[in-house]
């Protein structure tokens, strides 16, 4: 009795060595790997790439979510530890490149290409065209407020920002190009106090009038939820960040099943259906997975 | 060579704005690092004279609660109540340095030889004689290893406050990370470790002075 099970033992944990072993996935194909930053748009990317890969193909996808930011995630691609994962074009202006390789503009068609032919070189990855929303920074005031003055661009604004706080996250004060100091001279005004912080407070902040003013990102959706206004950036200070789904070129030219899909994603998911879904996940609590697939059901990607 | 030179621009460019960080976060730091100390160690020592079992408990577990409240739940809960920047801050680090000053000075003032406070009470003192001639002057070195702990640990929480807006070297290893600059996170770390070292070293002259007395 005791050999029997000693046995059987013996062959689940084989089995279960032999599952582990090497990265394939149940149904024969490989398990790819998909790295996400801390904010929601590309957790909800993750998912959309997850389900669409595990249904239309015998891959896996498993993700990673929680990076830092984007550097990091390119820091894990270089290593082969990501295969896949959802980068902005405005990245191309932080810091990775020397000044004589990289020219600043706020052109979004301009900066795009920059950043497919520069962070593709470097990190021997494609970078697909936007998959059709924007995260990038903006300013936002409360509605009310904008109503009873009249404002409705960032320039309108500087007649009152000697009175204003504004909230903003760690880095913006201190970015060389679209930060702080580049707003003030490109608009010429300046506010009474910035601070930094971590996002999720500086909307509390906005909703407890602690501050009057914040550098909202485009697909945030506490800009709904706490009756924001975003202005208009009429001197086109802001770089663009569109959002791009990358994958390393090795695994591409290996699966073309994948990267068809990668192409059947550009330009699909547009900045207002983006903001809905993280609404979904970061105000009504729901899973990134169930908002992606809800997403997909309804556009007739999946069954 | 390169890399140094790199470096040595970065400060001289960022020079003010390290210096204000720098600034902020020896403030905060010393603000919370004061306050705590005048409410928790007293309250430690009174604990140790505490025959109730149950109301020391309780105020430890109050103290273990406060430790286990996440970062930003805890700021976020502050902001009603205290708005944005250097008070919230100042607040959570209290609240986060209690446990460990409170443990540490506690368990040091239990640890003194019974033997000792026997002898005092033989002798015919008090019990504030006692608590001031005997016990505290001998429970001292566990009193100031419990301090130098906590505040090693506050100099790095307050890395926490730039999370509030209330600024400190938190702030520059933040705005290194989003903005992809190595030398902002390494300037930001670099400073809070000195910070900590210079105190621990600072604080260890101090208790090796008073003991000795």
């Amino acid at each position: 009795m005791k050999k029997i099970v000693m046995a059987s033992l013996l062959t689940v944990l084989l089995l279960v060595m032999a599952a582990c072993g090497g990265n394939s996935s149940a149904d024969g194909g490989e398990v790819f790997e998909f790295g996400a930053q801390k904010n929601t748009d590309p957790k909800v990317m993750a998912q959309i790439v997850k389900l669409l890969v595990e249904d239309q193909t015998a891959h896996e996808v498993n993700i990673t979510e929680d990076m830092p930011a984007s550097p990091q995630v390119m820091a894990a691609i270089d290593k082969e530890d990501f295969d896949f994962a959802l980068l902005y074009s405005g990245e191309v202006y932080n810091n990775h490149f020397d000044e004589d390789q990289v020219e600043y503009t706020t052109n979004p068609d301009e900066t795009l290409e920059q950043a497919q032919a520069l962070f593709g070189e470097k990190y021997d990855m494609k970078w697909y065209d936007s998959a059709g929303f924007s995260n990038q920074y903006s300013i936002a005031i409360e509605d009310d407020f904008a109503e009873e003055n009249n404002i409705t661009t960032m320039s309108d604004l500087g007649e009152y920002a000697g009175d204003l706080t504004l909230g903003t996250d760690n880095s913006w004060i201190e970015r060389a190009n679209d930060g702080y100091e580049g707003y003030q001279e490109a608009y010429g005004y300046e506010f009474a106090d910035a601070r930094g912080m971590d996002v999720a407070l500086m909307y509390e902040g906005i909703a407890n009038n602690e501050l009057d003013v914040v550098t909202a990102y485009t697909v945030d959706p506490q800009i709904i939820e706490y009756d924001l206004k975003v202005l208009e950036d009429d001197e086109k200070f802001f770089p663009p960040y569109d959002a791009s789904l990358v994958a390393r070129n090795e695994v591409i030219d290996e699966y073309p099943e994948v990267a068809d899909i990668f192409d059947s994603i550009v330009g699909s998911v547009s900045t207002e259906e983006m903001t809905l879904m993280i609404r979904e996940v970061d105000m009504n609590e729901r899973s990134t997975a169930e908002v992606a697939k809800e997403y997909l059901q309804e556009k007739g990607l999946l069954q | 060579m390169d890399l140094f030179l790199d470096y040595f621009e970065f400060w001289q460019d960022k020079f003010d704005s390290i210096l204000a960080y720098t600034y902020e976060h020896l403030i905060i730091s010393f603000v919370v690092i004061v306050l705590s100390v005048v409410v928790t160690v007293p309250l430690a020592i009174y604990m140790t004279k505490m025959k109730n079992e149950k109301i020391k408990n309780l105020i430890f577990n109050i103290a273990n609660v406060f430790q286990t409240i996440p970062t930003i739940a805890l700021l976020a809960i502050m902001i009603p109540i205290l708005g944005i920047g250097f008070k919230p801050a100042v607040a959570a680090l209290f609240l986060y340095a209690l446990l460990p000053l409170l443990r540490n000075t506690y368990t040091g003032v239990k640890s003194i030889d019974p033997g000792v406070v026997e002898a005092a009470k033989g002798m015919g003192f008090s019990t504030f004689q006692r608590l001031f001639k005997v016990e505290l002057p001998v429970a001292l070195p566990y009193v100031m290893s419990g301090i130098r702990v906590t505040t090693v640990y506050i100099i790095s929480w307050t890395t926490l406050a730039a999370l509030i807006g209330a600024g400190g070297l938190g702030d520059l290893v933040l705005a290194g990370i989003g903005y992809n600059d190595q030398h902002m996170i390494f300037t930001g770390t670099i400073l809070a470790i000195m910070i900590a070292l210079l105190l621990d070293l600072l604080f260890g002259k101090f208790e090796k002075r008073f003991s000795k007395v």
